[in-house]
């Protein structure tokens, strides 16, 4: 029976390291507001209690001589700030339907020379190796094998395969993709691959000695393969890492496409 | 009938199994790592039911999940078939009573199929060998992994136990008489 309740404590330790782990591995620093804010919520009632106990001592306390008007209005309140609560959950609703509706209009207006497909992504890869998306659309819309993918801020992978209803595309952070690309200020073609290292990191290789990269260029498709057109935003350059041989030298590209938050995209058919 | 049930338990662990891999999985994660918990799931089929539902059980669902979200077909078959009968040779030489063996198994299997499947991603693809970025990697899923047959164990061992019996139990008779 010991033995038992110690397992069981074991395991609930387990969950609770599992789960502080997990927050705070993903924790930016900009979020350690939120835990912050957790943090003084949960210290709250002890602060209010102590502040009480203190005004009590010092006789500072506020005396309260209609409870029952009190209670009255505290239930009239609690109604309307559950009414409240239901329209922003329907206004939240609205909002993220808008959205998604706005997301398309800017997406076909900006590639308004391509004949494409809006498509939604319903899957993601399941391993910590491949960057590989399921979308909504398949062969009943007009998807075919290499169809290039792209989203509002700019390039993210080809169609690999399709179903009639589904299509799964390798994005351009798989480690498998190579992408043949140019640097906007420059005609020089180089080569984007994806790396383990990052989700949100291209490396550029291929670089010829005389192009002149600098941080920040703009990194556009090529042309060059036949699966991208020619002048679709990748990314902008991250940093120029130089080597001893000039030929290996390589450089950091940060994708246009937020990965991590990619849920609306367009297949170009045509 | 009692083996039809035991298939039918697989068969909706697997499908849990897939819905929690791709959606809880995909945002609960350490430092953006998911866990593999196909490999668990084929590991314990091998040590408890047998290498021969295991190994079965594994390759079947590596195709379907190569099928659904893979690059290419076949080979998440052939690791995941390779680990339910590793399950088996784990079964003969350790004890899957101790969470500590349990845990060792766990962590073995991932590494020996993340690595197989790295280096038949780098000889297929021709994928540029990041040796230091793969071991962080594989690293914090083995201990995510460890962490999630921490938490199960009792459970997955009582169903283990109980599959089992279903699958071995004419097996376990012939011993006795």
């Amino acid at each position: 029976m010991k033995r038992r309740k110690t397992g069981l404590i074991g395991i609930v330790i387990t969950v609770i390291v599992l789960v502080i782990i997990v927050i705070v591995s993903n924790l930016e620093t900009n979020q350690m507001q939120i835990a912050q804010t957790v943090v003084s919520k949960l210290f709250m009632p002890f602060q209010n209690g102590y502040v009480y106990i203190k005004n009590k001592i010092t006789g500072d306390e506020q005396q309260l001589s209609d409870i029952e008007t009190l209670k009255n209005e505290n239930l009239g309140l609690r109604e309307e700030n559950s009414k409240l609560k239901e329209q922003l959950r329907e206004l939240e609703i609205l909002k993220s339907e808008n959205n998604t509706l706005k997301e398309y209009v800017n997406l076909k207006n900006k590639y308004a020379d391509y004949t494409t497909v809006p498509a939604n992504v319903i899957e993601r890869s399941y391993s910590n190796y491949d960057k590989i998306i399921i979308i909504n659309v398949g062969k009943n819309d007009g998807i075919a094998e290499n169809m290039p993918v792209i989203s509002e801020s700019g390039l993210v992978g080809k169609v690999l395969s399709v179903t009639d209803a589904t299509a799964k595309v390798q994005t351009i952070i798989d480690t498998a993709s190579t992408v043949s690309a140019s640097i906007s200020t420059a005609d020089q073609s180089i080569l984007l691959k994806g790396t383990l290292a990052s989700t949100q990191n291209l490396k550029a290789t291929s670089i010829p000695v005389e192009a002149s990269i600098l941080q920040g260029d703009d990194v556009v498709t090529s042309g060059f393969g036949g699966i991208f057109p020619k002048g679709i935003l990748i990314g902008t350059i991250k940093d120029v890492v130089n080597t001893q041989n000039e030929l290996d030298r390589y450089a950091n590209v940060n994708p246009a496409t937020d990965f991590s938050k990619l849920e609306t995209v367009l297949v170009i058919t045509q | 009938m009692k083996k039809f049930k035991g298939i039918l338990i697989i068969v909706i662990l697997f499908l849990i199994i897939y819905f929690l891999q791709i959606n809880f999985f995909s945002w609960f994660t350490i430092r953006g790592i998911k866990p593999n918990i196909f490999i668990i799931l084929v590991l314990f089929l091998g040590l408890f039911v047998g290498k021969k539902v295991g190994g079965i059980c594994g390759l079947i669902f590596g195709i379907i999940l190569d099928i659904l979200i893979g690059k290419s077909i076949g080979f998440t078959g052939i690791f995941l078939g390779a680990i339910g009968l590793l399950g088996e040779y784990f079964d003969k030489n350790f004890s899957k009573d101790s969470r500590v063996t349990i845990i060792l198994m766990t962590a073995g299997a991932t590494a020996i199929f993340e690595i197989g499947m790295y280096i038949v991603n780098i000889l297929k693809f021709h994928i540029e060998l990041e040796i230091v970025a793969f071991l962080i990697i594989l690293l914090l899923e083995i201990i995510y992994n460890i962490f999630l047959v921490i938490i199960f164990y009792p459970g997955m061992k009582k169903l283990g136990y109980y599959l089992e019996n279903i699958f071995k139990s004419k097996k376990i008779l012939t011993r006795y008489f």
